[in-house]
């Protein structure tokens, strides 16, 4: 953990954190919903439905750690995975998104399962 | 146990036309007109009289000394650090210098403090009738269709919720009417509003529930507030400060910056 004072010798500007998280969550409620299509039109039920979601937004989340966070970050001397370049918290890049497309995948899940299946 | 084979209810294909579709539009329309309403609504800062202002920014001068005294050098900070500490102390920033030590006035009977209140009161307004037309119109025209089915099971216990209007006993709980298809608008359309309007929109009901829940920063300058002894605190803080550069030892980590590489 970085002291106060290498803080400011290395200063993070509040703007352009605030910038990624909003691109990444904006990448995951998009995606989600169009998850949320795809599993409707499949037919998924409750927990394979669940598990389609939960699986492929973790991968969209490493799709976007291997092209937009990994060539920068691995060169500036991080570990593979770590995100602290970017994001403020581990926690918020890998699993921030989850909850916050839920909503939505499940609002178009439900929409095209009651579509095209039900 | 044996398993029951799974309900199935021949609806008329009609009903997407005339109830899902204009529901989810309605919802998407309405968010767009909260949104709009809302910056329409949103009132301009107000002018603030030349003494206050000034009292103001003083006070968050000495806030941007305190908290980035390590990019300045060692006597730069002292000269700043002096001068500050004794306009505070003596008063020299306050908007009325006489009404030292005296109790700050009551928030209610300031006219400037009903401004904010006004302004909560229009955000809530904004928020709660459309959420009560859309509710009742629903209610009036759409209770009593079950209209799509939810992909997952759920216990007993949601029947009553997304089955208002069907007293239907048998009915398995995954089937829902009208209402429940607004209760998932309501809480999945936020992506749609991400697109139409951008990500700082303020169309979802979500959204500005979280903001309300969030703890509010405490008013630095609202009314109701000692501002002498606000200053009184900041040359305190000025005063405390161990003051040291970002520059102290760049000499050597700049060499240790070159041996690693």
């Amino acid at each position: 953990m970085p002291t106060e004072r290498e803080f400011q010798v290395a200063p993070i500007v509040p703007e352009s954190v605030m910038h990624n998280t909003k691109a990444l969550s904006n990448l995951q409620s998009l995606t989600a919903s169009i998850f949320g299509v795809a599993a409707g039109i499949l037919g998924l039920e409750s927990y394979s439905g669940f598990l389609f979601y939960f699986i492929f937004t973790i991968l969209t989340t490493i799709l976007f750690y291997t092209f937009r966070v990994a060539p920068t970050s691995l060169k500036s001397g991080l570990g593979a995975f770590d995100t602290s370049r970017y994001f403020r918290t581990q926690y918020e890049f890998w699993a921030g998104g989850v909850f916050g497309g839920l909503a939505g995948y499940i609002l178009t899940w439900t929409l095209f399962y009651g579509l095209v299946r039900a | 146990m044996a398993q029951l084979p799974p309900q199935t209810i021949q609806r008329d294909p009609q009903l997407f036309y005339w109830i899902l579709f204009p529901i989810t539009v309605v919802m998407i329309l309405t968010g767009i007109l909260r949104h709009y309403a809302t910056v329409l609504m949103a009132s301009p800062p107000k002018k603030v009289e030349q003494p206050a202002l000034k009292e103001q920014r003083s006070l968050m001068h000495g806030v941007a000394v305190r908290s980035n005294f390590h990019v300045l050098t060692a006597p730069s900070f002292k000269a700043r650090r002096e001068f500050l500490t004794t306009a505070f102390e003596s008063g020299a920033y306050l908007k009325d210098p006489e009404r030292r030590g005296q109790p700050p006035a009551n928030p209610m009977t300031d006219p400037g403090a009903m401004d904010g209140m006004m302004g909560m009161m229009k955000n809530n307004m904004a928020m709660m009738v459309p959420n009560t037309l859309i509710m009742s119109w629903i209610n009036t025209f759409f209770s009593g269709f079950v209209i799509l089915k939810l992909p997952f099971p759920i216990t007993i216990k949601f029947k009553s919720m997304l089955q208002a209007g069907v007293a239907t006993k048998e009915m398995d709980p995954r089937w829902m009417s009208s209402i429940s298809w607004y209760f998932l608008c309501y809480f999945g359309l936020q992506f749609v509003f991400n697109f139409l309007l951008g990500s700082d929109n303020a169309a979802s009901q979500m959204a500005q529930q979280m903001q309300g829940m969030a703890p509010q920063a405490p008013n630095m300058f609202g009314p109701g507030v000692d501002a002498d002894k606000q200053f009184q605190a900041e040359a305190e803080n000025l005063a405390v400060i161990k003051h040291y550069s970002v520059l102290d030892d760049v000499e050597q980590r700049l060499l240790e910056g070159i041996k690693t590489r």
